[in-house]
């Protein structure tokens, strides 16, 4: 079930009023209704994979009650590779098997070894992604002490199927989730208003940003032979702002949806745009994805308490990692290395933690500096997402060696190019808002809050009209359900 | 609990009234660059309005058409009235089944045909229909049937655009002149008393389509066969035709054997790309649209049909 769907309009309230008004009496009724809805919003897209899901919860839930008994530290070792096997398992199956044959015999072949392997056409299940790593993580916790196991499997089960952040994050960790579903809830209006304004600004980003950068960024990158470059370089602007508003917007739903249920997940999104570094820009973009890296496995390689080469081995490590993690394809796998190369400098010459608050904070304007700073790192984002939008490698180049062509010196040239000129006028109208919210949890999230009930209204209604004018007539996917 | 709801459903009426002042405004003044979801396309092409406007000068006539522009650049009136068959033409800009549907249920007690007959194009069971009910709402007068084609097609540019059209229906009958009509030429394309566009006449260039398939929407199948059943209820004979495309276009999907055999199933039809002895570059004008020459070939090959079968009996 996607969140712009009409189905999710339908299944939401339906949810809530079950949830606070048929279950409210009592905690396990209510966390039951949780995993049942999850199912049911898993199981509207297909239904075959919630049995991988279960298997998951399974293997994890029980891994964690023998970890709470086992002493034997070689015993709990093998335990938490159980886990760790299983999950990534099947992630490597579902996601990564394709690619490894296919470059297993490219490999091979090139060697003069012709081999026979098949390919399979495998569904990738959505979110496997994420609820892999959210269930690694309890297992990951409950081996290294840090985290009590549970003995409530309905609380757990709720916990990994979570529906609003199942098929695309945040990516929780079992210590600030699963704990909330041992709590009875109560309704907290202030939370619910904001969870409502939050799931406002994400069907914005959604429906009128992302949607609306998709239709040029998939015209320019699928025909990118027939443009010039100035052209390319609009096309990699409209992806760069078409995944931001599709992910983060995402997040958003899925952050204020939470809070309809008095759940609070993690942050996800914190204005990356606005970054005066590249450092700072990992620090505020797919939060609960970087920092999972960073302590599941940046951290116990040794993070950068090694030196200067066991850092900067480690910085690569999780950046290629996690360039894989998006997707079986080495565009992935080169934009990661690039974000890692792009952070490197910082590192070595110790500046990775130089920007860590709100740029320009109480201020209307960055000083020129910030500016530069903001610009120089956006266009360093912009580039590196190139090879994340390409269809391989070669095309990557192809696209950018047209960029740096004299091409790029005549004018944007695409048959929708004034449709796009007003997409680019609704994405300054969405940075504007994002600027004069930065300090906040989300753009919207203070905006006119001080104002008259009136104009506040208004100004919601607006966004709402916004989106009734310029959203694509049909329902589109979310980018990240694909990884 | 209480205070939260309360709360959204008084924001859930001011966004509605919020909504209804700002799209009347957006839909009136706005370049149409910025309204890319209110597609109000009132007298813009097909000749809709000034057809559904003289609609209530036709009673009891012999055949009513139906159908996409297949047929209401495909059924010359003029040449049938000259056989003695008085005939109105219903076509609409890719009218599919599903807002055919809703046309018969508002003009066939008024028109009371002998008989029907209605285009089926694979194009019209391959899409979706939005652009014919925008054009159907734009330029007809909108009811409850409307309202319930709207919600059967669940399009955010439908919503717009009816809310916008019954406003801007309102809008008209207040304070533009009521006998102010479409213009009758515009650009290469002439109406006809009765519903029939007659295009400049125009040769195509042969084109070669590469080899694709239909993809059939079901929805379309189901309209057919309410279209049908509401047909035969008033006993009124229905033939279902298929107009010639030049034999590139045709050709080039591979899938036109099984349109026929599902179409078949339905009732009488005739698939005049099998029948009709016509020149992909003398008698048409597109790949799908005949030329006035290719009008009249077909026409007579139709008339001799109805004659032949004695769908209607010769006077």
């Amino acid at each position: 079930m996607l969140f712009n769907s009409i189905d999710f309009a339908i299944f939401l309230p339906i949810v809530f009023i079950l949830y606070w008004f048929v279950t409210n009496k009592n905690l396990k009724l209510q966390n039951l209704l949780i995993v049942v809805s999850s199912y049911v919003f898993y199981g509207w897209w297909d239904w075959r994979f919630l049995a991988l899901i279960l298997f998951s919860t399974l293997v994890d839930y029980l891994i964690g009650v023998k970890l709470s008994k086992e002493e034997n530290e070689t015993k709990r070792k093998v335990l938490l590779w159980i886990s760790i096997i299983v999950n990534l398992g099947f992630l490597g199956f579902f996601k990564y098997y394709n690619f490894f044959i296919e470059n297993f015999t490219t490999a091979f072949s090139f060697f003069g070894n012709e081999i026979q392997a098949n390919s399979l056409n495998i569904i990738l299940p959505v979110g496997i992604s994420f609820y892999t790593f959210q269930t690694l993580s309890y297992s990951i916790d409950v081996y290294n002490k840090k985290l009590e196991p549970t003995k409530d499997f309905i609380a757990f089960t709720a916990f990994v199927s979570f529906f609003p952040q199942l098929v695309a994050g945040p990516i929780e960790r079992a210590t600030n989730l699963l704990p909330q579903f041992y709590k009875k809830r109560t309704f907290d209006y202030n939370k619910a208003v904001n969870g409502m304004r939050q799931i406002l600004w994400g069907l914005f980003k959604k429906m009128v940003i992302a949607d609306n950068c998709a239709e040029y960024a998939n015209i320019i990158f699928n025909n990118s032979d027939n443009y010039n470059g100035s052209t390319l370089v609009l096309g990699a602007l409209f992806f760069t702002f078409q995944i931001y508003g599709d992910f983060s917007g995402y997040s958003d739903i899925a952050i204020g949806t939470s809070r309809l249920f008095g759940f609070d997940l993690k942050r996800n999104f914190a204005f990356p745009y606005f970054s005066r570094d590249i450092a700072e820009f990992w620090r505020r973009w797919h939060i609960s994805l970087s920092t999972w890296f960073r302590d599941y496995l940046y951290i116990p390689l040794g993070g950068s308490r090694g030196g200067t080469w066991i850092s900067s081995r480690n910085i690569f490590i999780i950046f290629i990692v996690s360039g894989f993690w998006h997707g079986a394809n080495w565009t992935f796998i080169v934009w990661g290395a690039l974000n890692a190369l792009y952070f490197l400098p910082l590192l070595l010459l110790n500046k990775n933690r130089q920007h860590i608050g709100i740029v320009a904070q109480g201020k209307h304007f960055p000083t020129l500096r910030e500016f530069f700073q903001i610009i120089i790192t956006f266009g360093l984002t912009v580039f590196a997402w190139i090879f994340f939008r390409a269809e391989n490698i070669g095309h990557a180049f192809n696209y950018i060696s047209e960029i740096f062509s004299t091409s790029t010196f005549s004018l944007p040239d695409f048959k929708e190019i004034y449709r796009a000129y007003v997409t680019l006028g609704l994405v300054a109208f969405f940075m504007m808002l994002e600027w004069f919210g930065r300090g906040h949890e989300f753009a919207i999230e203070k905006l006119m809050i001080t104002r008259s009930r009136m104009l506040r209204w208004s100004f919601y209604s607006f966004i709402i009209f916004m989106i009734i004018m310029f959203a694509q007539t049909e329902e589109t996917p979310f980018i990240y359900f694909q990884f | 609990m209480k205070k939260f709801i309360i709360l959204m459903l008084k924001f859930s009426v001011f966004i509605l009234v919020f909504y209804s002042i700002l799209i009347i405004f957006w839909g009136r003044f706005a370049p149409a660059i910025l309204r890319p979801n209110i597609n109000y396309t009132y007298r813009t092409y097909g000749f809709t309005n000034t057809r559904l406007n003289e609609i209530s000068n036709f009673k009891n006539i012999d055949i009513l058409f139906l159908g996409s522009s297949h047929a209401y650049r495909g059924f010359d009136t003029r040449i049938f009235n000259n056989a003695g068959l008085k005939s109105f033409n219903l076509g609409s800009s890719s009218q599919t089944p599903v807002q055919t549907e809703i046309l018969i249920k508002r003009y066939l007690d008024s028109l009371k045909p002998k008989m029907i007959i209605f285009e089926v194009s694979p194009l019209s069971f391959s899409t979706d229909g939005v652009e014919s009910t925008l054009d159907i709402i734009s330029n007809d007068k909108n009811d409850l049937n409307s309202i319930k084609l709207a919600l059967n097609q669940n399009n955010l540019k439908i919503y717009n655009t009816l809310f916008y059209s019954c406003f801007h229906s309102i809008y008209r009958d207040l304070f533009v002149e009521k006998k102010y009509a479409e213009d009758i030429k515009k650009g290469n394309d002439m109406y006809i008393s009765g519903g029939y566009v007659e295009k400049e006449f125009k040769l195509f260039k042969y084109v070669n389509y590469p080899e694709t398939k239909w993809e059939f929407n079901e929805t379309q199948f189901s309209a057919l066969q309410r279209i049908i059943e509401l047909v035969n209820k008033r006993n009124i004979k229905l033939i279902l035709i298929q107009a010639p495309s030049t034999s590139s276009f045709y050709n080039a999907h591979t899938n036109n054997i099984e349109f026929d055999d599902r179409i078949g199933n339905y009732g009488i039809y005739f698939n005049f790309n099998e029948i009709s002895k016509l020149d992909d570059s003398l008698h048409f004008y597109d790949a799908h649209h005949l030329n006035q020459k290719g009008v009249e070939i077909l026409d007579n090959d139709v008339i001799n049909l109805i004659f032949k079968q004695k769908f209607i009996l010769r006077e």
